[in-house]
């Protein structure tokens, strides 16, 4: 006999498979499997080591705490077409929050930018593999012509 | 829930995401319309269809609102459209129809538009602006100086003063207001007396109709309290006023793309017209905002080094009629003051800034240290009622910046007792294998393993040899771990039961501000939920060393890591305030010169010759930081907070609390007495009184309680 029992037409019955709960589902059960991390408009400058938060402190990262991703999402609007490369930084911390060592993984080597003034684009970070590091730093760099402002947001998916 | 506010916006490229931030942290359900133009032919693309501006059909949309808000806003007087389209609106003026709020609308006479012209009502009472009449269309505001840029982009700094008089709520008040700008001037309006009157004696119904009358006069410059302040304004200026049930507010929200993120949180300093619309249209919010402050290191006195113009004892006594006052203040509102409180004078630091120093090193005098008493014994009697709690706040720890401030805070000497002070001999950093427990093989941890946990991440750690403290006071301490953060945070709630405060976390608020704003990282986070805390302040850049920032959403697995907004009245470089303004202090050790008011010399080239420069001042000033804290209140849901010895050392000893009364009331140097606690705290009483749908005084436990409600 179960120890836990409800009235069903006026008779008690156990709780069992055929007679569960009379519960109501308060609306839909839903799983988040990717979260907005970013949002921000930079501006680009042809400044060496400059980050999407526009920090040159090269130990600080533009994101932290994301190891439960396993790959970020960013996408950009760039508002101009001047040459431009962006750099990915990452690296992972032990449990509390200091990261194993100075310095950074070189995940992706100053590339040039894609997409053309007023266009815009999507990056994986890593573009191949999964991620699961714990900070993530992004640089982005003029090589030439004039600053310009870069509209990006980041997701990150579980 | 049906939307109760419909946001018109020309683009989101321009769109300050400001506008439903707020609304979010209300509780108003919102709905953004797009308009493919400026101008009066302009299709307004809704969510339920694409409506001509002036159609039946939109006008059948808009009813379904509470208010309907023009978001988009022009810097200068020339363009010929901006929300040309909007002119049709200002005619549905039936009682079914929403309230309309235009925030520094565009309607000048340059508009050549001839559907707006012949639309625009005859009976609008305002006067037109005219770039090429200025002064017979509108009147230069805040003394009529250029800024170097448009004065609708301040944001931190740079911010415009005015003293508006509410006249409905019989209120004066300190708030950011701007009708419009040309040429970086700002101005206020310039009424129609003849067709004001005749509103005003017209009955008309609506709900947002308070006074049933079809005009009405919300808001003027107010008159001067001073006969040294010679800004004045003729009576038929305004800034604000309602037209049937459109409302001609001042600038609400620059018209920019801002994120307001962790990282991109530029200040929003003319929120308060926002806040005032919605209450206006009669925009229920689901929730209020609860107002409240705090302060970094209550008691704190700078010796003869620092130059300070007061003595150790005198900058007690100033600060025992302040915090006098603050308690009085907080329990008449219902709010609790939060402050810091200096720690690690007991084991780590000597000087007078040091709560434990000023009261019990003898190497003070005696009557120092009982002025100092006499204010301690105010914090810890405020801290078991409820209106001043303490929590620590620790410089002398990570190189002078805090948790995590260094990745080794050399020399640290800790304290004496309990599980991990002096003699017992403990960890100090992490042991040298750590293996989370499900995947650890049995027999494998050696006899000194222990368990740590820091957020979801479990492990087991062993091997801690030539990793404890020893059975000395004094070692160098590595910070980035968690046996590290225990140690010093077991030492400063000892410090504080020393010092008598009941506990070391605000009492019931379990909360505490932190030095530098630095609230370490993981490993501190966790061992401050051990010790009882539900929150810090905390800077996104939350350690001293530049290798961490905070996690997007603030709080970290149920543990506030609360934004962090400084209203102080000078620079902390500069050390202390010297006033409103002194030519001699240095950098950032006035008002004026730190959030940079001084809008093309008005201040600075007058103020000998004068008065009125430093009415300018102290108009600026207290919009200035009233205005970030209240953008702190209603935008982030941080924490607005100040020095009480660095932004008082300005005040008159004679009457510390007396209000601002220009150079009839003198602090040191000869220049104008100002308490920066009196006049914020006032200033932000008279915003929650003409707020009272929006705002109230709480605490920080209620905004803590709030960011679960609105950030989940």
């Amino acid at each position: 006999m179960s120890l836990i029992g409800w009235l069903k037409g006026n008779r008690l019955v156990d709780v069992t498979a055929q007679d569960p709960l009379p519960v109501q589902q308060q609306g839909a059960i839903t799983t988040r499997t990717a979260d907005t991390l970013f949002a921000n408009t930079t501006s680009v400058t042809a400044d060496a080591n400059r980050d999407l938060l526009g920090s040159a402190a090269t130990e600080l990262p533009t994101l932290d705490g994301c190891m439960q991703y396993r790959k970020l999402v960013w996408f950009y609007f760039r508002a101009g077409g001047d040459s431009t490369t962006y750099r990915v930084l990452a690296r992972a911390t032990d449990h509390n929050g200091a990261p194993l060592g100075a310095g950074w993984q070189e995940i992706v080597p100053a590339t040039t930018l894609p997409g053309a003034a007023n266009s815009w684009s999507r990056i994986e970070i890593p573009a191949t593999t999964d991620g699961y590091y714990d900070q993530y730093r992004i640089e982005v760099r003029l090589t030439s012509g004039s600053n310009y402002p870069l509209t990006s947001k980041i997701v990150g998916v579980r | 829930m049906t939307p109760k506010v419909c946001l018109v916006v020309r683009e989101f490229g321009a769109f300050n995401r400001a506008w439903t931030q707020i609304l979010r942290n209300l509780g108003i359900d919102y709905t953004l319309c797009i308009t493919t133009a400026t101008t009066t032919s302009a299709t307004i693309q809704t969510t339920q269809g694409v409506f001509a501006a002036g159609s039946a059909d939109l006008r059948g949309y808009f009813r379904q609102f509470d208010a309907v808000i023009l978001c988009d806003h022009a810097t200068s007087l020339n363009p010929t459209a901006m929300v040309n389209y909007s002119v049709f609106w200002l005619s549905w003026n039936a009682p079914e129809d929403p309230a309309f709020l235009f925030f520094n609308p565009h309607f000048s006479t340059a508009i050549t538009d001839s559907a707006y012209n012949s639309n625009f009502p005859s009976d609008f009472p305002i006067v037109r602006p005219s770039p090429s009449d200025i002064a017979g269309t509108l009147y230069a505001a805040d003394g009529g100086s250029a800024g170097t840029t448009s004065p609708l982009f301040a944001a931190g700094t740079a911010g415009r003063g005015a003293c508006v008089l509410f006249p409905a709520e019989n209120t004066r008040a300190h708030v950011m207001t701007i009708c419009n700008t040309h040429t970086n001037i700002p101005y206020y309006w310039k009424l129609d007396t003849a067709k004001h009157s005749a509103l005003a004696n017209a009955a008309y119904t609506h709900r947002v109709a308070r006074n049933g009358r079809a005009g009405e006069i919300l808001a003027v410059p107010a008159p001067p309290t001073s006969s040294e302040d010679t800004e004045t304004y003729p009576s038929d200026c305004v800034v604000a006023y309602r037209y049937r049930n459109c409302f001609w507010l001042p600038h609400a929200m620059v018209r920019a793309q801002r994120a307001v993120n962790l990282w991109d949180a530029e200040v929003s300093p003319f929120v308060f017209w926002l806040l005032y619309g919605l209450q206006l249209a009669g925009v229920r919010p689901r929730y209020r905002l609860p107002v409240q402050i705090e302060t970094s290191r209550p008691l704190e006195a700078l010796d003869a080094s620092s130059n300070a113009p007061y003595s150790l004892r005198e900058q007690c006594d100033f600060l025992l009629v302040s915090w006098d006052w603050m308690r009085e203040f907080a329990r008449r509102k219902g709010t609790a003051i939060v402050s810091g409180v200096n720690v690690g004078g007991r084991d780590r630091s000597a000087s007078s800034r040091q709560h434990w120093a000023i009261l019990y090193n003898t190497d003070y005098p005696a009557e120092v240290r009982e002025a100092a008493m006499r204010v301690h014994q105010i914090l810890v009697a405020g801290h078991r009622e409820g209106t001043t709690p303490c929590g620590p706040h620790d410089y002398t720890i990570g190189g002078g910046n805090g948790l995590w401030g260094s990745a080794v805070s050399a020399g640290y000497r800790r304290h004496a007792g309990r599980q991990r002070g002096t003699p017992n001999d403990v960890p100090i950093a992490r042991g040298v294998y750590c293996v989370a427990p499900h995947v650890l093989p049995t027999g494998v941890a050696e006899r000194d393993a222990q368990t740590v946990q820091v957020g979801d991440t479990e492990m087991v750690e062993w091997d801690f040899t030539g990793r404890t403290s020893g059975t000395g006071t004094t070692f160098d301490l590595p910070m980035g771990n968690i046996h590290a953060a225990r140690m010093i945070i077991e030492g400063h709630i000892d410090e504080m039961l020393a010092l008598g405060f009941p506990d070391g976390y605000c009492a019931g608020h379990r909360y505490t501000n932190t030095a530098a704003n630095n609230s370490g990282g993981e490993c501190y986070w966790q061992a401050l939920k051990e010790f009882g805390f539900r929150g810090v302040r905390s800077s996104s850049n939350c350690t001293g060393i530049n290798i961490k920032r905070v996690p997007p959403n603030r709080i970290w697995h149920g543990f506030h890591l609360v934004g962090d907004e400084t209203i102080d009245n000078c620079s902390s470089g500069a050390v202390f305030s010297r006033g409103l303004y002194l030519p001699s202090a240095p950098a950032g050790g006035d008002a004026v010169r730190f959030y940079q008011l001084d809008h093309a010399s008005d201040i600075s080239a007058n103020w000998a010759t004068g008065q009125v420069a430093a009415w300018r001042a102290y108009r600026r000033l207290l919009c200035q930081t009233t205005s970030i804290w209240l953008h702190g209140t209603a935008v982030e849901l941080s924490s607005a907070y100040f020095h009480p010895n660095q932004s008082l050392m300005c005040v008159s000893l004679a009457n510390p609390i007396a209000p601002f009364d220009g150079w009839s009331r003198l602090g040191p140097y000869s220049t104008p007495h100002y308490n920066h606690a009196v006049e914020l705290l006032e200033n932000m009483n008279a915003i929650v009184r003409l707020l009272p749908e929006y705002l109230y005084w709480g605490t920080i436990t209620d905004v803590m309680n709030h960011r679960e409600r609105v950030m989940g």
